[in-house]
C-alpha cells in the first residue's frame, strides 16, 4: 500500500482515548471507556488481568448466565454499559456448513447480545470475513444470518463499510496506521468472540487474532494480505494495540485442532473463556490447549505490554485451567514445534 | 418470477452511483456493476453519472481507487476500464489508455516456490493492494479488462490465464486463490469460481480443471445461494454457454433475501446484471454498446 503517500489523508481520523502510552497498553482504553470497575483498572495498571473459565458448557445450555457471570467476575461494570455501543465480533473467516467448528457458534452470539442488551447496551454484530468477499454467504453458511434475524440484531459488514484511519499504536510492524470500519471506530466496546482454534501459521487463534476481522477487505484484500506481508504476529499485536477498548468471550465448546483455522478437526472442550484483557484470555486459552503462550509470537510481543502472559499475573475466576487442559493437536511443522516442545512428543 | 427486477433497475437508474451498502458512500465496483446492469437491460443512458464518477475518481497515474476519495488500493481500475470501453471507447480513449498503463505496471508480489503452497507463486497476476501477492479475483478482473479492450493476447493477459487455471482446485472450483496449503487441499467458493470462469471464457485447459470447475459451479447452486455468489456464478457459466435451468428462480430467491435484509445496491446491481444473461457487459461478445448518453461526462483532459 502507498503508506508513504498518506493514503489516509482523505478519510476521517479516529481519536483514541487520551491516555498515556503506558496506560493505553495495559488497559487504559477500557478505563477510558469507563466499563470496568475501579479495582479492575488498578489491577490492570499493575499488569494483572482476570480470566473466567466455565466448563461443561453446551450451545443449548444457559449461556447467558455463564456470560453474565464471567464478565462480572472479571470486573466489567454493567452499570456503565447502558447506552454504550457494543460491537460483537465473531469469527466467520470462511464459513462452511460442513465445518461448524470453524466459526463462532450462533448461540454464543445470541447469548452475548442478550447479556449486553439486558445491561442497556446498544448491540450490533460486525465481521469482515478474511477469505470470502460474499459476506452474506458467510452469514448464511455459519447459521449467523438466522440468529441475527431472530433477535433483530443489526449487522455491520466490516469488509465494505466506510473507513476511518488511526495511527498504529503498537509499531511492531512497519504500517503507519490502520483503516478501521466506522462501526469498529465508533464502538464504545468491541467484544471479540473467537472460536478456540489452532492456527497453522502462528499456532493459536483466539481473541487477539480474531481482530484481523475488523480490518476492511476492501482496503487490505481477501485474504488481508497487507497484514501478512507486514508480519502476522506484528500486525496482530499492532491491531490490538490500536483497538484498546476490546474485551473477550471465547467459544471453547466445540473447538478446532490440527490444521486450523480452516481445515482442522473438531475437538470438543465444553468451555467458555471470558476476560477484559484479550492477552490474558489468549494466554489462558493456550494453556487450556497445552500450548506454551510464550512461543506464540504475537503473545510474546504482547506480554506485559498489552497484558500478562505469566499465570502468576492472571487471576483465575470460575474454573482453574489446569484440570481442564487437554492437548490440541498441532501440525508437525518446524515453525510450530516450539509451541508444544514441552510435551516431549510431536503429533502430526 | 422477475418481479424484483424492474424495481431494482428503477432504483439503480435513479442512483447508479452507489455503494456496497445502502446509504453509504459511493464505491467504484458497485457503481460499475450498476452501469453494466443498466446497459444490459437497455437502460445505458441512465448510467451516465457512473462515467462522471469514474472520471473524477481516476488518479494522475491512471488508477481508480475503491471509492472516489480513496485512491488506494487501485484494484477497481480494471472495472473502470471495462466500463469506459463498454460505454464509449472512443470518447474515453485517453482514460482507458491511462488505466491500462497503470494496470500493466501493477504486479502481484511473487514468492519463492515452496512445498507449503500448492500454487505456482511465481506466476504474475494482480494483487488486491500494492506490495502483496497475486490473488484470484483481482487477476480475473484485470484479465477481463484486457479482454474488453481487445488485448487478450497481451503478455500480462496470457500470464493471467495461466495463473487462473493454476489456482483451480484439483477437484474443481477455486477460492480466493490458494489451492493446497501445508499439504491440505482447500475448499472452493462459488463467487471466486464464477469470476474465474467468466474471465476464462473461451479458454482451453487440457488439464481438465476448467471443466471440473464449471461442473462444480453448476452443481453448487441452490435456493440458498446468496446474491453475489449466485450472480457471478451465473455470469461465469453463461460465458461458457452453460445455462442454468432455474436461474430465474434462484435470482428471485436471492433478490428476496436482499430486499428483506440489507437492500444492498451492489447486490441488486449484480443480480440485475446476471439476469441480463448474454447481454451482460462482462461477457465477451455481448451485445452492442449503447449509444453514449447526452448526460455523459465530457473528457476532462
Amino acid at each position: 500500500m502507498k503508506e508513504q503517500q498518506e493514503p489516509f489523508s482523505n478519510v476521517p481520523r479516529m481519536s483514541l482515548p487520551n491516555v498515556s502510552r503506558r496506560t493505553l497498553l495495559v488497559g487504559g482504553g477500557l478505563a477510558a471507556a469507563g466499563v470496568v470497575l475501579t479495582y479492575q483498572v488498578q489491577e490492570m495498571l499493575k499488569g494483572r488481568g482476570s480470566v473466567f473459565i466455565a466448563k461443561n458448557q453446551r450451545y443449548d445450555g444457559p449461556l447467558e448466565q455463564t456470560i453474565r457471570d464471567g464478565f462480572l467476575a472479571c470486573g466489567l461494570d454493567p452499570l456503565q454499559i447502558k447506552g454504550k455501543k457494543i460491537l460483537l465480533k465473531p469469527n466467520m473467516v470462511e464459513p462452511s456448513r460442513d465445518c461448524p467448528h470453524m466459526t463462532t457458534h450462533p448461540a454464543i452470539i445470541l447469548a452475548a447480545a442478550e447479556v449486553f442488551r439486558a445491561w442497556g447496551g446498544i448491540v450490533s454484530v460486525g465481521e469482515g470475513p478474511g477469505h470470502v468477499r460474499d459476506t452474506e454467504m458467510a452469514l448464511v453458511e455459519s447459521g449467523v444470518a438466522d440468529a441475527l434475524d431472530s433477535l433483530q440484531l443489526p449487522f455491520s459488514d466490516l469488509n465494505y463499510e466506510e473507513v476511518v484511519w488511526t495511527p498504529n499504536r503498537g509499531r511492531a510492524s512497519k504500517l503507519k496506521g490502520f483503516f478501521f470500519p466506522r462501526s469498529v471506530a465508533e464502538a464504545d466496546l468491541v467484544v471479540s468472540l473467537p472460536k478456540m482454534k489452532t492456527h497453522h501459521w502462528v499456532g493459536v487463534t483466539a481473541a487477539m487474532k480474531n481482530l484481523y476481522g475488523t480490518i476492511p477487505g476492501i482496503k487490505y484484500g481477501w485474504p488481508k494480505n497487507v497484514l501478512h506481508h507486514n508480519g502476522i504476529p506484528e500486525t496482530v499485536f499492532d491491531i490490538n494495540a490500536s483497538l484498546p477498548k476490546t474485551i473477550a468471550l471465547v467459544d471453547g465448546i466445540d473447538c478446532m485442532e490440527g490444521d486450523g483455522p480452516i481445515m482442522g478437526t473438531k475437538k470438543p472442550m465444553g468451555l467458555i473463556v471470558i476476560g477484559t484483557n484479550p492477552t490474558a484470555v489468549d494466554a489462558t486459552v493456550c494453556r487450556l490447549m497445552d500450548v506454551n503462550p510464550r512461543q506464540v509470537p504475537y503473545l510474546n510481543l504482547a506480554a506485559d505490554r498489552l497484558g500478562p502472559l505469566d499465570s502468576r499475573l492472571i487471576d483465575q475466576r470460575g474454573e482453574q485451567w489446569k484440570p481442564l487442559a487437554s492437548p490440541f493437536q498441532v501440525l508437525d511443522k518446524p515453525h510450530l514445534r516450539s509451541l508444544v516442545r514441552h510435551r516431549g512428543v510431536l503429533v502430526s | 418470477m422477475n418481479d424484483w427486477l424492474q424495481p431494482a433497475l428503477a432504483q439503480l437508474a435513479q442512483s447508479p452511483v452507489c455503494g456496497y451498502l445502502q446509504n453509504q458512500a459511493a464505491a467504484t465496483e458497485p457503481s460499475v456493476i450498476a452501469a453494466l446492469a443498466l446497459a444490459g437491460h437497455g437502460m445505458g443512458e441512465a448510467a451516465a453519472p457512473v462515467l462522471d464518477y469514474l472520471a473524477a475518481a481516476q488518479q494522475a497515474d491512471g488508477s481508480v481507487g475503491v471509492r472516489e476519495k480513496e485512491p488506494t488500493p487501485g484494484w477497481p481500475t480494471s472495472l473502470a476500464v471495462i466500463a469506459w470501453q463498454h460505454f464509449d471507447a472512443t470518447k474515453h480513449k485517453s482514460r482507458i489508455d491511462k488505466g491500462l498503463a497503470w494496470i500493466t505496471t501493477m504486479h502481484g508480489k511473487s514468492l519463492e516456490r515452496s512445498a507449503e503452497m500448492g500454487h505456482n507463486t511465481l506466476l504474475d497476476g494482480w494483487p488486491w493492494a500494492e506490495g502483496t501477492h497475486s490473488w484470484l479475483e483481482p487477476t480475473a478482473f484485470h484479465l477481463l479488462a484486457y479482454r474488453a479492450v481487445g488485448q487478450p493476447s497481451h503478455t500480462r493477459a496470457k500470464e493471467a490465464i495461466k495463473l487462473l487455471i493454476d489456482r483451480q482446485l484439483p477437484s474443481g472450483g477455486c477460492n480466493y486463490g490458494n489451492t493446497v496449503v501445508l499439504g491440505q487441499t482447500l475448499r472452493p467458493h462459488v463467487q471466486s469460481t464464477g469470476i474465474a470462469m467468466l474471465a476464462l471464457a473461451g479458454e482451453n485447459d487440457p488439464s481438465g480443471r476448467l471443466e471440473k470447475s464449471l461442473t462444480w459451479l453448476a452443481w453448487s447452486l441452490n435456493a440458498r445461494t446468496t446474491a453475489t455468489s449466485l450472480s457471478w456464478a451465473l455470469l461465469g457459466l453463461s460465458a461458457h454457454g452453460r445455462e442454468v435451468a432455474n436461474a430465474d428462480e434462484l435470482l428471485a430467491a436471492a433478490a428476496k433475501r436482499v430486499g428483506e435484509h440489507d437492500k444492498s445496491p451492489h447486490k441488486f446491481a449484480l443480480l440485475a446484471l446476471a439476469a441480463a444473461g448474454a447481454q451482460a457487459g462482462f461477457i465477451r461478445g455481448a451485445g452492442p454498446s449503447p449509444q453514449p448518453s447526452p448526460r455523459s461526462t465530457e473528457e476532462r483532459e
